[in-house]
């Protein structure tokens, strides 16, 4: 089960008379549980788009994605409930203001397990659920959406999609304008969601920090093309991150220049600060 | 990417493209009114053919001019239908009994059966309803078999297809005019254009300064706006909203779930924006500079004279006996 | 009514509020030399980008001043000084009013009534200056985010602009456009500009001159980044976080490990220098 991408292409028309290659030639397996992902990649090297193959909001333009067991076509299919893939594969979008519109805080929440024609009692107790989950007390289940602070819309917007109880959850750039103690309660958040339920969570993102310390597996994307699909260790060991435009952990490159301007040999492969820490007093110590 | 071709312009050089927007804006009303005013279809006639002359001289293709035709050619062939039906006036061309039985009605609605599987070949659209309009007439004409009601007498009058060529070929003209106006001209062009005929206004109380940058914003921000629906839209089927089937309250739900954040998004946009035009020095109603201005050429006198001489030939030509 | 002052922007006991009910600036002191490059860092809700907004004179505060190169920001005086302060804000799009990058650069221009001839000299030379010359007929929806935010910094030099605030203007940019628009900064900085930077990215602000930190909309701190840094705790109580090798440092500092050249090198690492 999970997601399978096969051979998949996707293009759109552009400027003139050609035509947009978003995705070329996407072959990749994504299990259903267990994997935390980090899909990276510069701004228009297809990230959100591949999001959106995978809960079949778009269609490829050539190959397959199969979903859970269903197989998207470039031709649409009859017999495919294509919403029902939607409430398997949670997707977030960047900007909560893309997403909230009701009165209150509650209701917004409500829409995603009403639309599944969850019972709307059940879908109230969901909502109330999703919302402890993202780290929101019941207080904020009677207020305006659009009266929150840009960190609490994010995560009403996440606990909308968490209420439709997906199986695998996709985020595009949940820490994106998020002071660091956001950042690190959004990382909690996901630790705590993997804890419980062991689902598959796939983040986009910039954020090469986040990327090292937290997730297994790292899809770095350039020009639509699959380019790396590995551990974020063996993808940070090449030096020529600069042609994926990326950007090294700061961890490792903390200890790359303290290891060359002092002349010590240092294992500079460290995830976060501790990692560093420790490996500097290793050093230090004769 | 956005690839939208706002109105109709399309870029190009020759003498259209030459001309200052308001000679463009004044010259298509007079030469309008100027249409209205003939009479006869020989009149008209020469006028059209001075309007494809006129586009072939001034480099536009007669093609693109015929598409801005395309949408309103439903209209035409209701003008023409209607004047043929309902103007009885001068010698009988043609005349014959329709009846509606039961062998023409049951040809009529195979035939019919026939026309909608047809038109999955969308190319031959146009011709496929000419021949289903014609396959209805042979059928109530030539198939009275079985019960039916009484006869009804279709008749064609000379006046009625005088007036409905008449007609049609006036209306072609009109549209043709705005056509080559929008064609030729950039809408910001066109709006600075109106923008400076309406400087008169001011005398009456109406400040007409901001009206060009009202509506040239309004137009840099439609593809930005149709972008962001799009992806509210994405957004919002993510949730299971399904913007295709369901009952109508289900219906209604959905797109407020769409127009909500779009009014919201258009809210803070105006917000942001008067800030960075207020922090840009812009004050509403005092007057700005241009980087682009509109200046008359020769060409534009020479469009004036000719529209001034057409104008005054069509009233004279009306006038005489 | 004229002040004098050492400071080009200088900014006395201002505050404000939206509603009558928090204060979101109170009694703010600030001053900023000609040529000198400040960050303004705070928490989310600390007041920045209010404070960004009085600089310019969008929003009027309910007491206190702001004065720039000796002018007194007042009603009357406000279209006199925002010839001298420019800002970009934070969303690329919603700054953008021309049809095509030639009438977003001319708009300032346009309001200031410059004639047209110098217009068309002033378009070709700051978009040069910001390498967007080919771009100058193209539509906003062809430009990527960095594109627009330099077209922004070309439309504000072109009205004559002294002061260049910039209100988390690129925090909606990805990583690689950010530093492109800080490499624009900084070269428009070493030609003499004075730059008011609003971020909440430390490592932005390593640039600057000075450091003012916001919290809870008073000013908690105002010093270089060095002096700034000697005191972590200080940082955590504003809510922010130290760069990583300065986390590095204070960890090391702690469990007693540190040597002399591992202290001076992770400083300068974190510093900035």
């Amino acid at each position: 089960m999970g997601i399978r991408f096969r051979s998949v292409s996707f293009s759109y028309p552009g400027f003139g008379k050609g035509f947009y290659e978003a995705l070329r030639n996407i072959t990749l397996n994504i299990a259903t549980t267990g994997e935390f992902i980090a899909l990276v990649g510069q701004t228009g090297s297809g990230k959100s788009t591949l999001a959106q193959h995978m809960n079949a909001l778009v269609f490829p333009t050539s190959g397959s994605v199969e979903i859970f067991g269903k197989t998207i076509t470039p031709k649409r299919d009859k017999k495919i409930k294509y919403n029902d893939l939607r409430r398997k594969v949670g997707l977030v979008f960047q900007f909560p203001e893309y997403q909230l519109f009701e009165e209150t805080v509650e209701k917004d929440i409500m829409f995603g397990p009403l639309n599944f024609k969850i019972p709307e009692e059940k879908a109230r107790e969901m909502a109330k659920t999703a919302l402890q989950l993202v780290g929101l007390g019941p207080q904020y289940l009677t207020r305006n959406p659009l009266n929150l602070s840009g960190g609490e819309k994010k995560r009403v917007s996440i606990a909308g999609i968490l209420a439709m109880n997906p199986d695998m959850l996709v985020l595009d750039e949940p820490t994106s304008g998020l002071d660091p103690y956001g950042k690190k309660a959004m990382m909690d958040l996901f630790r705590s969601i993997r804890e419980r339920t062991d689902k598959t969570i796939i983040v986009i993102t910039h954020d090469m920090d986040l990327v090292y310390e937290y997730m297994d597996r790292v899809l770095v994307l350039d020009n639509g093309a699959l380019v790396f699909d590995g551990e974020p260790d063996r993808l940070f060991r090449q030096t020529d991150l600069e042609n994926l435009h990326l950007d090294h952990p700061a961890t490792i490159k903390v200890l790359r220049t303290v290891s060359e301007q002092l002349g010590i040999a240092l294992d500079v492969y460290q995830k976060d600060v501790v990692g560093a820490v420790r490996e500097l007093r290793k050093a230090v110590r004769p | 990417m956005k690839n939208i071709v706002i109105g109709q312009y399309l870029p190009g050089t020759g003498f259209f493209y030459r001309l200052d927007p308001r000679t463009k804006i004044i010259a298509v009303i007079f030469l309008m009114v100027a249409v209205f005013l003939l009479d006869t279809i020989l009149q008209v006639s020469i006028a059209f053919v001075a309007a494809i002359v006129f586009m072939i001289l001034g480099n536009i293709s007669v093609r693109r001019v015929a598409n801005g035709l395309k949408p309103l050619f439903v209209l035409l062939i209701f003008t023409f239908v209607f004047q043929i039906f309902f103007n009885r006036a001068g010698t009988l061309l043609w005349q014959d009994d329709l009846v509606f039985s039961l062998a023409s009605i049951s040809a009529v609605v195979a035939w019919t059966i026939l026309w909608r599987l047809a038109t999955r070949f969308r190319r031959f659209r146009g011709i496929l309803f000419i021949l289903w309009v014609a396959g209805v007439y042979l059928a109530l004409a030539y198939l009275p078999y079985g019960p039916a009601f009484a006869p009804v007498s279709f008749e064609i009058y000379q006046k009625g297809v005088e007036m409905s060529v008449f007609v049609v070929i006036r209306l072609m003209i009109v549209i043709a005019l705005s056509t080559i106006l929008t064609l030729t001209t950039k809408p910001t062009d066109l709006t600075q254009g109106l923008e400076s005929l309406m400087r008169p206004l001011k005398k009456i109380g109406i400040n007409s300064d901001d009206f060009a940058l009202i509506i040239s914003i309004s137009l840099r921000y439609i593809p930005t706006i149709l972008d962001e629906a799009n992806k509210i839209m994405l957004a919002q089927a993510s949730r299971g909203a399904d913007f295709n089937e369901g009952k109508l309250l289900a219906k209604v739900k959905q797109i407020i779930s769409l127009l909500i954040p779009m009014f919201i998004i258009a809210f803070k946009r105006s917000e942001d924006l008067a800030d960075a035009m207020e922090s840009r020095n812009f004050v509403p109603g005092k007057p700005r500079t241009r980087i682009h201005e509109l200046a008359y050429g020769g060409a534009d006198l020479i469009t004036a004279v000719f529209t001034v001489v057409v104008f005054a030939g069509a009233i004279i030509l009306k006038v005489l006996p | 009514m004229v002040v004098i002052s050492l400071s080009y922007l200088e900014i006395r006991q201002l505050c404000f509020s939206y509603n009558s009910k928090r204060m979101v600036l109170k009694n703010i002191d600030l001053g900023v030399k000609k040529g000198e490059w400040i960050a303004i860092l705070g928490h989310n809700g600390s007041g920045k980008s209010t404070l960004a907004k009085t600089i310019v004179g969008l929003l009027r505060p309910q007491s206190g001043s702001v004065t720039i190169d000796g002018i007194e920001l007042t009603d009357a005086t406000a279209y006199e000084v925002r010839k001298k302060v420019g800002i970009v804000f934070q969303n690329p799009d919603n700054q953008f009013v021309g049809v095509t990058v030639r009438d977003d650069i001319a708009f300032g221009m346009e309001n200031l009534q410059v004639p047209r001839a110098e217009m068309e000299e002033k378009i070709q030379f700051y978009a040069k200056k910001v390498d967007m010359l080919p771009f100058l007929d193209k539509e906003p929806s062809a430009l990527s985010g960095g594109q627009k935010q330099r077209i922004a910094i070309a439309g504000i030099l072109a009205m004559k602009t002294e002061l260049l605030l910039f209100d988390e203007a690129t925090s909606m940019l990805d990583p690689s456009s950010r530093r492109e628009l800080m490499s624009y900064i900084k070269e428009l900085h070493r030609e003499g500009l004075t730059i008011i930077m609003i971020t909440h990215d430390i490592e932005e602000a390593l640039w600057a001159d000075r450091m003012i930190v916001l919290k809870d909309g008073a000013v908690f701190a105002d010093d270089t980044a060095e002096n700034l840094f000697r005191k972590p705790e200080a940082f955590r109580e504003a809510y922010l976080e130290l760069p990583t090798a300065l986390q590095i440092y204070y960890e090391l500092e702690q469990t007693g490990d540190m040597t002399p050249p591992l202290a001076e090198t992770l400083w300068a690492l974190g510093s900035g220098r």
